[in-house]
């Protein structure tokens, strides 16, 4: 009998362990963040990274307080390979399902690249209700569509620049480069893809033909081109004095490196993805001094000395991965929709996707890009002052390999100076 | 303008040329549509890419490595996968595919996709001529590829190998007579062709960037180069090349970038419907198929 008891007792304490260590695991589960994006291209690489970083940061603090426990984050990431040039959007879509009913995440992050898988994949959230904070694919055709139905599309929200902050920031440079030189002449060059083509056509529409500038030709390439020697002799031949250039695609670089090889006499101002990061001097042969280029939002590859948690962030992605970050675009708002989330989450002490929603929309965070708060097509809001909303940075490659940021002039450290040759028009 | 387009219209030529040289001599000598050329020119680079920036080789050693082992790369996909299907044109064009498109992806897979995946030039600087500037890595390419002709014009009429090549593409089975073991000059010519795929990789991806997508793209012009001049002929591939170029170019400059995709493809169709063995290719005509 005595023996019986004991072996019960045993029994008894290794039931309690279990339950108990059930119980605790059960405390700690965590919550999940889906990370459907393009993870086969440099910012769906680099923006999934900075998720994790941030996740790693969180959770070393305890986690997120919901109600009144904390819970750790946890990142489940699928490549939907929707930038991929012949990848169709049902196949985006396909993934983003996939990880909506197979991981169950609290939240989507980062997200499609393509705006047209972008606005596609908006009725398949809606349908879930899983709140998704976007820092890629960049049309404001998803905002017109919350504005339009806010009750089915509040789930959704963008935190990196959206197209017509970017006019905005091109339209301020081209303004600059303007007074500064007199230029009047551009010549567009676009990928052709849904963003770009609508970033060139606001461009024209809402600054060069109402500030005295002459558009000598516009041209669009495919996604994969890599040969621009015709483009360029027409910006020769037409006389143009500015090359306002728009593209994401890798191949882009090669744009800036052939410009320096035939030696076109004009002023290239506008966005190349590869342009970036600090390894594009070396990656393009030295050959890109003199270009300036548009990164979509502060952290993303470039820092100012002005704002100290950009200066932050980068030096602990470098220490975490090893190598810094070469994307202007994603990184910084991809580590920032976690804190935003984290904040939304422990406001609402919930869950549920309507109250984290509801908490979204009151975001007020000053962080990495400075300050975020959404407006009501759920788009975080960008100007020219950190301390008032978020910021992007235009900076120049200087000859010897260096960066200049010369726009917005908050934060300037020097102003854009004419490549070899090239002289002012006054 | 015109001239300027002109200029880098035969420097695109020549860069179709060089693209397109290796698959037209595996074809016309062992009668395999290599599939996976594309496959091999994008290896190619990348090796070159892998032996310079992870193994840390000086950039020559790093092109010569990465030419030796794509030759030797073609070399076992004949012994080992082509061998068995020799003679039946549906498993050859399939397994070659399979075989391209393994390549291709496993790139992918493995995160080769990136600006940072370009070589640099082998030859520095530009200059102006005929009121254009043009750099010495395309005139590299313009040399490169005028040397291949020569180089393989030569090989085929005075070298033992290149009179067996030649003849086992007139005719195999007397060439067997002779002595010719076809199976070794198959596999000789497979390796050959991903040796010049090879080669043209290294020269011309310094004026863009290494990528999967640059395997098939680099496959369809292969093949538009060589169906337009017909298959297995050398000098259809030289004169397909220059209409495709200029077309491409002149499309460009004149009509508009978006436009020069299709002029391959377009050109292709049109060839197909007027002389489907091509401008100067030798397929028996319909009537004598019948």
């Amino acid at each position: 009998m005595k023996r019986f008891g004991g072996r019960l007792s045993l029994a008894s304490v290794i039931c309690v362990a279990v339950l108990g260590t059930g119980v605790m695991a059960w405390a700690a589960e965590p919550i999940v963040l889906g990370v459907p994006t393009s993870l086969g291209f440099l910012e769906g690489k680099e923006s999934l990274r900075a998720v994790k970083m941030a996740v790693e940061e969180i959770n070393a603090t305890g986690g997120v307080m919901v109600g009144d426990e904390k819970r750790p984050f946890a990142v489940e990431s699928l490549d939907i390979r929707d930038a991929a040039p012949g990848v169709p959007v049902p196949d985006a879509l396909l993934g983003i399902e996939k990880i909506i009913l197979e991981k169950k995440p609290a939240a989507l992050l980062v997200g499609p690249f393509r705006s047209e898988a972008l606005l596609a994949a908006m009725d398949l959230i809606a349908k879930h209700r899983v709140p998704m904070l976007g820092t890629i694919a960049m049309s404001p055709a998803s905002e017109a569509k919350i504005k339009e139905k806010p009750a089915k599309y509040k789930y959704i929200f963008r935190l990196c620049l959206n197209a017509k902050y970017l006019v905005k920031y091109l339209a301020g440079s081209m303004a600059f480069i303007k007074e500064r030189f007199g230029f009047d002449k551009v010549y567009i060059l676009n990928q052709d893809v849904a963003w770009a083509r609508k970033t060139a056509e606001i461009t024209t529409q809402v600054y060069f033909d109402k500030a005295g500038w002459t558009v000598v030709g516009h041209e669009a390439f495919p996604t994969g081109t890599t040969d621009f020697s015709s483009a360029l002799m027409k910006v020769r031949a037409k006389g143009a004095q500015v090359i306002l250039p728009i593209f994401d695609m890798p191949q882009s670089g090669i744009l800036v490196k052939q410009w320096n090889g035939m030696k076109v006499p004009a002023v290239m101002a506008g966005f190349i993805s590869p342009l970036a990061g600090p390894g594009a001097w070396k990656t393009f042969d030295e050959k890109i001094g003199g270009a300036v280029n548009c990164n979509f939002e502060m952290g993303s590859a470039i820092s100012s000395e002005k704002m100290e948690q950009s200066v932050e962030f980068l030096d602990a992605y470098e220490k975490r991965w090893g190598e810094p970050i070469q994307a202007g675009h994603g990184p910084a708002p991809s580590y920032e929709s976690v804190y935003v989330l984290k904040e939304a989450i422990e406001r609402a002490g919930s869950l549920a996707p309507d109250a984290v929603v509801e908490e979204l929309e009151k975001t007020n965070r000053t962080g990495v890009m400075g300050q975020i708060h959404f407006d009501e097509g759920h788009q975080a809001v960008y100007d020219i002052n950190p301390k008032t909303a978020a910021v992007a940075a235009v900076f120049q490659w200087t000859s010897d390999g260096g960066r200049t940021l010369v726009f917005p002039p908050e934060l300037a450290a020097g102003e854009i100076q004419l490549p070899e040759g090239l002289k002012p028009a006054k | 303008m015109l001239i300027g387009t002109a200029i880098y219209a035969l420097i695109n030529s020549f860069i179709l040329a060089l693209m397109a040289m290796g698959f037209n001599l595996t074809f016309g000598i062992s009668g395999v549509a290599n599939f996976a050329y594309g496959a091999f020119y994008v290896m190619a680079a990348y090796g070159a890419w892998i032996f310079t920036h992870k193994a840390g080789l000086p950039y020559g050693v790093a092109v010569m490595l990465s030419i030796g082992l794509t030759t030797m790369g073609g070399a076992l996909m004949y012994r080992f996968v082509l061998m068995r299907v020799r003679g039946q044109t549906l498993s050859e064009v399939i397994a070659t595919f399979g075989m391209g498109l393994a390549i291709l992806e496993l790139f992918r897979y493995m995160g080769f996709v990136g600006f940072e995946y370009t070589l640099p030039n082998l030859v520095e600087g530009s200059v102006f001529f005929l009121g254009v500037y043009v750099d010495y890595q395309r005139l590299l390419i313009v040399a490169v590829g005028a040397l291949m002709v020569v180089g393989l014009w030569l090989f085929t009429r005075f070298t033992s190998l290149g009179l067996a090549f030649r003849g086992i593409a007139q005719d195999e089975r007397t060439a067997l007579t002779f002595g010719m073991d076809p199976d070794r000059i198959a596999t000789i010519a497979v390796a050959f062709g991903a040796g010049l795929a090879a080669i043209a990789a290294v020269v011309i991806v310094p004026l863009g960037t290494i990528s999967p997508e640059e395997g098939y793209d680099v496959l369809i012009k292969a093949l538009a180069v060589c169906i337009i001049g017909g298959l297995g002929s050398t000098g259809g591939v030289i004169a397909a090349s220059f209409l495709i170029g200029f077309a491409e170019r002149f499309t460009d400059a004149y009509i508009g970038s978006h436009w020069t995709m299709i002029v391959s493809l377009a050109a292709i169709l049109l060839v197909l419907a007027v002389k489907p063995s091509g401008l100067f290719g030798h397929q028996k005509e319909l009537e004598e198929r019948i």
